[in-house]
Formats: structure tokens, sequence, C-alpha cells
């Protein structure tokens, strides 16, 4: 083995795979410490926007004191309430639209025009028909849920290869073994992606709705501290929002990594 | 000669204004290897999706010797689900354990068993083309429809899969019907030889099939001129 060759070993990818880990994180933690650099030496007014360790204090004290779990919980419930009656009526007309022609001529001529409509303009409405009452924000978030839902799952369902269909027709699949093998599998990419666009919908909305009519929940308490000029809360509020849409994509890609790991596994 | 396993009689059929075929005639018998060659656009695909039953004919019977006959299509494309793996795609997922056990089975024959959990994205195309010759072939089809299936592959891949094609269709004594724009393909695979010129049949030809490069040059060469002839020649 005299003459044999010395392969350098392999580098070491540990330390590049954990920055990469870290890559995403460093801006905001960034922006956080120059936010509390500057509130701690006074470049900022801190009554006007306090630092980041006086919000987490804030934080802490309403956790304490119940009022962020309350808040935070029916937050919650109404966004996944609303998420399940949107997605849900979205992902039946979708399916319906998008298998039947039939169905297709009688509602989505309807559908589009209603969709067209900007949701959070019914708010009015809404008050009126429903009073501030959590069918009110369900009500809501559902409307805002349900299009993007809907575009989704029909397009999913009428852009599947068509060649894959009639495979399946060739190789003796029933209707249903279509539908479940062929139809639905090929569409989910694109409903998945409507999903992940609806989450951001249904908090964007929720926010809003909490902000204009209600008693509680987390918009209500950012309007309620901003009339007390309680900016700790406010930033706390925002603060929440951020943290909430982020786990939404978070479970948005979770979703995507368990039902598309066949794509995963190829764009390896 | 036993009964034919498939009679087309008078076949024609029309897309609109244009008619892709017309009074189509030949039969095919139990065990035979035939290839349908011709020019692009020439009406062979068409043949192949009417015995499918994928489309129906306009005029004219296609006649089945039996009437629940397993008749599977190798399409051109390999047209494997890219959501399942490997072994799945051979079962269409079947939850039954008979059937995953055969698509292991099916994978060794054709050579995968090594990829069964892997999906189809991961193989090549010869590999793939495998794969979907896999599948047709888990129902024990009676009749093998093969719609140029080998087209987009290298000269290199399409001749080992031309061997093994050929070996599994003699070895399960499978009736095929291959469609191919290249003449020494049919020549070296089929029993007989059928070009299919403007939409209908216009010469027959005995295949090669397991003879030498030389008489499957002569059949090719044969076929070749009937193809290129700009005057259609009468039925042979």
């Amino acid at each position: 083995m005299d003459n044999a060759t010395n392969l350098t070993p392999p580098r070491q990818q540990p330390r590049i795979y954990q920055f990469k880990q870290l890559l995403p994180w460093l801006i905001p933690i960034a922006l956080i410490l120059l936010w509390q650099v500057a509130g701690s030496l006074n470049w900022l007014s801190t009554t006007l926007l306090p630092t980041p360790w006086s919000v987490f204090q804030d934080g802490v004290s309403l956790w304490r004191a119940g009022e962020l779990p309350k808040n935070l919980g029916i937050s919650l419930y109404r966004a996944l309430m609303g998420f399940a009656l949107g997605a849900s009526i979205g992902f039946f007309f979708g399916m319906l639209n998008g298998l039947s022609k039939t169905a297709r001529g009688l509602f989505d001529s309807t559908i589009q025009m209603l969709r067209n409509i900007p949701h959070l303009s019914l708010i009015p409405v809404v008050i009126i028909l429903f009073g501030i009452g959590e069918t009110a924000k369900i009500s809501l978030v559902t409307v805002g849920v349900m299009f993007p839902i809907y575009i989704n799952t029909f397009h999913g369902i009428t852009s599947v290869d068509p060649e894959l269909i009639e495979m399946g027709q060739a190789y003796g699949l029933s209707p249903k073994a279509l539908l479940t093998k062929i139809v639905f599998p090929g569409a989910l990419p694109t409903i998945l992606v409507g999903v992940r666009y609806a989450l951001g919908v249904m908090w964007t909305t929720l926010i809003v709705a909490e902000t204009i009519s209600s008693n509680s929940g987390i918009g209500y308490m950012a309007t309620n501290a901003q009339e007390f000029m309680n900016m700790k809360t406010v930033l706390l509020c925002i603060v929440i929002y951020a943290l909430l849409g982020k786990a939404s994509d978070l479970i948005a890609k979770l979703l995507e990594a368990i039902c598309l790991d066949w794509q995963v596994k190829r764009s390896r | 000669m036993s009964e034919p396993l498939l009679t087309l009689e008078r076949i024609g059929k029309v897309y609109g204004a244009k008619m892709a075929l017309h009074d189509v005639n030949f039969s095919l018998y139990p065990g035979e290897f035939i290839a349908l060659v011709g020019m692009s656009g020439g009406g062979k695909s068409t043949i192949l999706r009417l015995i499918a039953q994928l489309e129906a004919p306009t005029s004219g019977e296609i006649t089945f010797a039996q009437s629940d006959m397993v008749t599977r299509v190798m399409f051109q494309n390999d047209r494997l689900l890219p959501w399942l793996t490997n072994v799945q795609n051979l079962s269409f997922k079947s939850s039954d354990p008979t059937q995953q056990a055969r698509a292991l089975a099916m994978l060794d024959t054709i050579g995968l068993a090594d990829f069964a959990n892997g999906y189809p994205s991961a193989l090549s195309g010869g590999q793939k083309q495998r794969l979907a010759l896999g599948r047709a072939l888990m129902a024990d089809p009676q009749l093998l429809l093969l719609d140029e299936p080998l087209g987009a592959l290298d000269a290199l891949t399409r001749r080992k899969m031309q061997a093994s094609i050929a070996k599994i269709c003699h070895d399960q004594q499978l009736t095929t019907l291959l469609i191919t724009h290249d003449v020494e393909e049919a020549a070296r695979m089929a029993d007989r030889v059928i070009v299919i010129k403007d939409g209908t049949n216009i010469y027959e030809a005995d295949g090669a099939k397991g003879q030498d490069a030389a008489t499957i040059g002569t059949v090719a060469e044969r076929v070749l001129e009937v193809i290129l002839n700009p005057a259609t020649p009468a039925r042979g």
C-alpha cells in the first residue's frame, strides 16, 4: 500500500450547518439588540418606544396576572375555529368545482364575484348582523380563509396532469381510487400553498376584527393599551403577532414536509 | 392458427374534420408480438388508444376474444406517480399484502429491487421505463400495448430495454403490440411487422425476432422502403 494515495478527510460540515441554521435569526436578533442599546443610551424616547427588555417584563407581568394567557387563548380559539370553518368550505367547493363541470358552471362565477369583495369591508355588515360576539369574528376569519383555500384547491384539481389520470383509467382504477391516488395527491402541493397563504390571512383578519369590534383577544389588548398610551403592551401585542405568524409559517412548512416528502427528497 | 385474441375490422376514426384512421384491418393472435410502424402522425398511436379503449372508433369494430380481457398500456412517457415510491407505483399503494409482495417480486424481475423505497425522480430514464413495464405486468395482462416506450432513451439503454422487453414477453408468452417509428426495433422484436401509413395498414411482413443482424437489416430495409415510397402499395 506504499503507493496508496492519502485522501484528505472530507471537510467537517456541522459548523457550516449550524451557521446556516442561525442565519435567519441574525437580523431579528441584531435589530432587537440595536433597539435595546438605543433605548438604554437614551437615543430613543423610552416613553414612545420602550426597550425590548421592558416589553418582555411587561409580558411576564401580564402573563402572571392571567390577562395574557386569557386573551391569547381567546384569539387562538377564534383563529382556529375560523380557519377550520373557512378551510372546510373552501376545500369542499374547490374539490366540487374542480371535479364537476356542472358544479363549476353553477358555483364558480358566484364565488369569483364574492372573492373580489375585500373581506375586511364586511366588518360593518358583520357587526350589524352578529354584534361584537364570537360569531362576528369567527365568521370574518372564515370568509378570509375560505377564498385562498378555494382558489388553490380548484386550481390544484384542474391542473393535475391529464396523462396521469388517463393512465389511471387505462389501469382500471375506480373513480374513488383515481381521486385518492392520483387527483388529490397531484393537487396537494397547490392546496398547501393555499393553506400557507390562508394562515397569514387568518391572523390579519383576526387582528383587524379584534381591534375594531371586541372586548377580548390580543387585538383588543393592543387597542385598549393604545387608549392608555401603554406602549409596552402595544409593542408586546405586535411581537406576539409576529411570533404567531412565524408559528403558522412553521406549521405550514411542517405540513409540507409531511405531506410532500417526495418533493423534498427530489430536490436534495 | 388459433383464434385471434383481438380483431380490428374496417376501423375508422375521425377527429373533427380530420380523418385519423380509415379501413384498418388486422388480427392479433395469442402469444404473438406485433409491431406497428410508420411515420409520425400516421395513426399508430390512435390504433393503440382504440384497442386500450381510451377512445372509441368512429366506425368499424374491435373484437376481443374475451369481454373481460386484461389489457395494459406502457406509454411513451413513463407516467409514474411522483408521490409514490417505486414499489408503491407498482401496486398503486395497495394495502393488500399479496399485492405488496407481488410488487417486490416484480421489482426483482425488472432489476430494481434495490430501489424499492426510493422515488421515481431518482431513477434514470431506462429505470423509469423498466418500472413502468413492471407496473404494466403487475396485472398479468393478456394483452400488452407498448406505445413507443423506448423513444426517449439513448441508443445503448434502448437496446438493453429491447432485449428485456422481448425476454419478458417471450417468457410469459405475452401477446404484445408495439408502436414504434424505428423499423429496426420493429424487425428485431416482432413476429410480424405492420406498416401504418396515412391512417391505414398498407403492408405486412414477418419480423426477424431472434434472428441475426443481417436478417433484421433486410426486414428493416424492406419496411423502410414501403414507408418512404410515395406511391402507397396495395396491401401486401
